[in-house]
């Protein structure tokens, strides 16, 4: 039984739990708990492909909106307005890392500006060559602190296709 | 109420006699019997259920662990959601655990599509299915989606931000690559679904906190 009472002598009314049944329960929670156990936390980035893709170069762009764009390549990041066509580049660090502190504080001024404060779009694309490839976690983290600063659509875009491409 | 002094009460209310010698019994001086005090086992079972149900996840089913993939690292995200799965590793493209082709091939093709076939042909047919269940789904004749996704594709229609894992499935879809996979690839296969219908991608990460 769970309990008994009295044992202990006449009058006793002591409980006695009986707690094998518990340690069963827990013995097989904590099987089955460390069986299925994810250790890794896996989680999502939410992208929509955005602007023209090489089968729709031709597409004409509103001249009224004003889009942010962002371009990584193996050696800097090129932060870009359409129609403004200002470009701002960000080259690398000294140690080989692009500069994100820099890309971050870079994106905050525009998020701040009359054009963005009340938008949350931005377009990025990456740039990369059989002879200076760019790596896909970069193009993560360019869209991860996009997402930090403000701009939630945050859009994967062919290079060819970003609405304010830098002309070197 | 009798007050007894703090110790082990555990198996005293179990008759053992029978089992013990009765030079060895346990009321005598020199007993044989020992009694566990299995309160730390018990406390220390307890607090690991706690942290194993705290971190217990569900999400990670959602893909499948592959040899020699490393994700790349985020610290701003969201839930996963159940779509179908592109995996790139560092030698092969797979959607749904069937081989697609190889990164080299696929960086060596230099058609002027810039779309991969084969990946192309299953992602429109996925679509198209999915678009389908979703129509039944919201005429009440399947329930091969979940109502809640059905209302997200309403909204979504509408241009209402959907909430964190309940997005709509029509045009969705995971993307599993390795960290170092190079963006020309990502760039193909971005375009290749999009070029399908799947204008919602979901990049897998890690993550940071």
């Amino acid at each position: 039984m769970g309990a008994s009472v009295g044992t202990d002598g006449k009058g006793s009314v002591n409980v006695e739990l009986n707690i094998v049944p518990f340690i069963d329960l827990m013995s097989c929670l904590t099987a089955f708990l460390l069986v299925t156990a994810v250790w890794v936390n896996i989680a999502q980035i939410n992208i929509q492909p955005k602007g023209k893709t090489r089968d729709t170069a031709n597409v004409q762009q509103d001249d009224e909106h004003v889009t942010l764009s962002v371009l990584v390549q193996s050696d800097q990041i090129w932060i870009g307005l359409s129609r403004v066509n200002e470009f701002q580049p960000i080259p690398k660090l000294a140690s080989g890392e692009h500069d994100w502190d820099k890309y971050k504080t870079a994106l905050e001024v525009h998020k701040k500006s009359a054009f963005f404060s009340e938008r949350q779009d931005l377009e990025i694309a990456a740039e990369s060559t059989a002879a200076s490839q760019v790596k896909y976690q970069d193009i993560i983290r360019a869209m991860d602190v996009a997402v930090q600063v403000g701009f939630m659509d945050v859009g994967l875009s062919d290079p060819a296709g970003l609405a304010a491409r830098p002309t070197l | 109420m009798p007050v007894h002094a703090a110790g082990s009460r555990l198996y005293h209310g179990v008759k053992f006699k029978h089992l013990v010698k009765k030079s060895g019994s346990a009321t005598s001086a020199k007993s044989s019997n020992i009694s566990l005090n299995l309160v730390p086992f018990v406390d220390m079972m307890t607090i690991l259920v706690c942290f194993l149900l705290m971190v217990f996840s569900s999400s990670g089913a959602l893909l499948q662990a592959q040899k020699g993939l490393e994700l790349p690292v985020a610290q701003n995200n969201s839930v996963l959601q159940q779509a179908p799965v592109i995996i790139v590793t560092k030698s092969e493209i797979t959607y749904q655990g069937q081989m697609i082709a190889t990164v080299e091939s696929v960086l060596r093709d230099d058609s002027p599509t810039f779309k991969i076939d084969a990946l192309f042909e299953r992602l429109d047919a996925a679509g198209k299915k999915i678009k389908d269940d979703v129509a039944e789904s919201a005429a009440g004749i399947s329930k091969a989606v979940a109502k809640d996704l059905v209302k997200a594709c309403e909204e979504a229609k509408q241009g209402i931000r959907p909430q964190a894992g309940k997005i709509c499935p029509e045009g969705l879809a995971i993307l599993q690559a390795d960290e170092t996979t190079d963006v020309r690839l990502i760039n193909k296969i971005v375009n290749t679904a999009k070029a399908a219908g799947f204008d919602n991608l979901l990049f897998a990460v890690k993550n940071k906190s």
